[in-house]
């Protein structure tokens, strides 16, 4: 194995799931991988190295690497921790100059950074005390609606005429679900009616920190095409995504390990 | 060649801790046993923190402070038990915790810290502060059989209008008749400006020792500051609070003068917003403090910074504590924050909004946005409450707090 001292990894522990990087000098992403959190931060992360190791062939012994995430204090082997705001910035910075707002939305949080000239945040709001505004939301609703969870955006899509939820509150708009079913909306305008309300929350969530396009989205719900046509509509903007938005913070991270090294 | 030494010298600290915290300990002890006896002898009076206490002191009542007894609770982490027993009368978990855990302390004396406060023979409430004070007092009152007296003071924009000022000295006036008749003695004006003076010393020590944080480093930081406000809360009005700010101011500037700071080293300055979280206080800032972080001001200990002006000795004190800030509305507080940041070149600020005190804690959004734009600094709002840990969660308030340090530093 290449040992390599100009690389970079960036480990982002979510509460939902664990992303790790590896990104060369230039910032070439030289392997990735995501995995379920679960019950152990530290065993999700050792798994996310091990497959970077076995992915990039490298051995990453000596290369800098930075945490993040609501569980970044779990990987105590790190040479720092930075929050997941200011990797989230830098992150969308790198594979986007012109954004100045990034609404993440993940698996059990959801946050809205105003970013810097150099990636750096200016502002931000982060919503991780309530699970509306988040991918537990829509989880929550794609069981009651028994879809899986990946074709609930795409169902929603098809809506005709979206059923009115009114409650952004998971435990609320739970119980109008289970009433729109009763009085017979089709299932494709429920989950429209879902992610209209989910993206209702966001927007507000947006609007205290101020919605200056362009505008991206990223976290694991950006890759629902249903949340992303409803958010677009409720801010009046169109929406840049990443290809693979989960890994932002990541990215961040890692790229932030490299400027450590050097 | 360097010679392996087997003993580690000690870890410094990455906080001073003051000499007369100890001064501090001995005043506040004696003032509690002096609230026992008063007690006992049938004059001690509980008073809300924005109460004029320079009358119930000049007619000689102890006054003891259920909001510092709930700081107490805080402190000795057992607020959600005393809540509880609060709760369980029926209370909401949305009452402010300093009632709650007050209200839980009078119930269930034996299983609270001091065995609760003593039993009051008055209780005095000012809405200067929040209107929660009335209807916690009354519930005590139910309890202990203690009468209530309220100094009402409608909220105020702007300058006082002579109808308002009317108002409250006309309250004023009530409460020397409720004083004279409960504690069966008469009214001695010149008493009471006597008080008011001893009253303006102390501040004026006190407030001194907060601008002295205007000095790079700092001498105080959030922590020192709130704790050695007891006696500025507690015992205004007496000799005892002068003796302990003259040694205390004498510190400060001892500190200055070697330039020594309340942290070992300063590297960002922030404004601390609202009560802070008691049963956490020093692991909050101490925490902070080792990454160099220090919060030379805070908008919660400069409340009590009024001087009572020489004259008609109910129409000053009527003047005075209408206009305290809670009871101006929120720009004041605003202008306050800000000129706060800019005289002592404050690089960002916390706000932590107080679940329990809605008051304090309203309109915590807009402020964020207003001071940053006024003043080009960043902040943050954290969440949680002063004495009820159930409502904050540490892991939250960090992320967002070292969120911001990312942003400055
Ligand atoms: S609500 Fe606020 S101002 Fe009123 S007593 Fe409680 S903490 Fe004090």
């Amino acid at each position: 194995m290449v040992k390599q001292s100009n690389y970079g990894i960036g480990i982002d522990v979510g509460s939902t799931t664990t992303k790790a990087v590896l990104i060369d000098s230039t910032g070439k992403v030289r392997a990735r991988y995501l995995l379920a959190t679960g019950a152990s931060a530290k065993k999700s992360i050792q798994r996310c190295l091990d497959e970077l190791v076995s992915q990039s062939k490298q051995d990453l012994s000596g290369i800098t690497m930075i945490s993040t995430g609501y569980g970044r204090s779990q990987a105590n082997f790190v040479s720092k921790s930075v929050t997941e705001i200011t990797c989230h910035g830098i992150g969308i910075h790198s594979l986007n100059k012109e954004i100045q707002t990034l609404i993440d939305v993940g698996g059990q949080d959801s946050k809205v950074i105003r970013i810097g000239s150099n990636g750096r945040p200016t502002d931000f709001e982060l919503n991780d005390k309530c699970s509306a505004g988040t991918g537990r939301f829509l989880e929550v609703m794609a069981q009651v609606l028994e879809i899986p969870i990946q074709e609930l955006g795409s169902l929603a899509l098809k809506a005709k005429s979206p059923s009115v939820i009114s409650s952004t509150c998971t435990v609320f708009a739970e119980s109008e679900v289970i009433g729109r079913i009763g009085a017979g909306d089709t299932p494709a305008n429920i989950a429209a009616g879902i992610h209209k309300a989910m993206a209702a929350k966001i927007a507000t969530l947006s609007q205290r920190v101020g919605v200056v396009k362009p505008v991206a989205v990223t976290g694991g719900v950006a890759l629902n095409p249903g949340f992303r046509f409803y958010l677009a509509k409720q801010l009046q903007t169109e929406l840049w995504v990443p290809d693979e938005p989960q890994y932002t913070g990541a990215l961040g991270a890692a790229l932030l390990a490299i400027d450590t090294h050097e | 060649m360097s010679q392996k030494t087997t003993t580690e010298p000690p870890k410094e600290k990455a906080y001073r801790k003051l000499y007369t915290s100890k001064l501090l300990r001995e005043t506040m002890t004696l003032h509690i046993l002096s609230t026992k006896t008063a007690s006992q002898n049938g004059r001690l009076v509980w008073v809300t923190s924005g109460f004029p206490v320079e009358i119930p002191v000049a007619f000689d009542t102890v006054a003891a402070y259920p909001e510092q007894y709930g700081a107490i609770v805080g402190s000795e982490k057992c607020g959600p038990l005393l809540c509880g027993f609060a709760e369980e009368l029926g209370f909401s978990q949305e009452l402010c915790s300093y009632a709650r855990s007050s209200i839980g302390s009078v119930k269930k004396p034996e299983q609270s810290p001091l065995t609760g406060l003593p039993i009051p023979q008055a209780l005095l409430a000012c809405n200067n502060i929040c209107g929660t004070v009335l209807g916690w007092y009354e519930a005590v009152s139910e309890m202990t059989g203690a009468p209530v007296y309220l100094v009402d003071t409608p909220p105020l924009e702007g300058d006082q209008p002579p109808h308002h000022l009317a108002y409250v000295k006309s309250n004023l006036e009530g409460l020397i008749t409720f004083m004279s008749e409960t504690f069966n003695q008469p009214y001695d004006e010149e008493k009471l400006l006597q008080v008011a003076d001893l009253s303006n010393t102390a501040v004026n020590l006190w407030t001194k020792s907060l601008e002295a944080c205007k000095n790079k480093p700092s001498p105080l930081n959030c922590a020192d500051r709130f704790l050695s406000m007891a006696p500025i809360v507690a015992l205004r009005g007496t000799q005892q609070a002068i003796d302990f700010y003259q040694a205390f101011y004498g510190e400060v500037k001892e500190r200055v003068k070697q330039g020594l700071g309340a942290i070992r080293e300063e590297r960002v300055r922030l404004l601390w917003d609202n009560i802070p979280p008691w049963f956490t206080i020093y692991n909050f800032f101490n925490t902070l403090a080792k990454k160099g972080v220090v919060f030379p001001a805070d908008s919660y200990t400069h409340a009590w910074s009024a001087n009572i002006p020489r004259g008609e000795a109910l129409e000053s004190i009527a003047q005075v504590y209408s206009k305290i800030w809670l009871n101006k509305g929120l720009s004041a507080k605003i202008d306050k924050m800000c000129n706060l940041i800019k005289d002592y070149e404050l690089d960002g600020f916390v706000l932590f909004s107080v679940r329990s005190c809605k008051r304090y804690s309203l309109g915590q959004m807009v402020t964020k946005e207003v001071i940053t734009r006024r003043t080009g600094v960043p902040g943050v709002i954290i969440e949680g409450d002063m004495v009820d840990s159930q409502q904050y969660n540490e892991a939250q308030a960090e992320t967002r707090v070292d969120a911001l340090l990312e942003m400055i530093l």
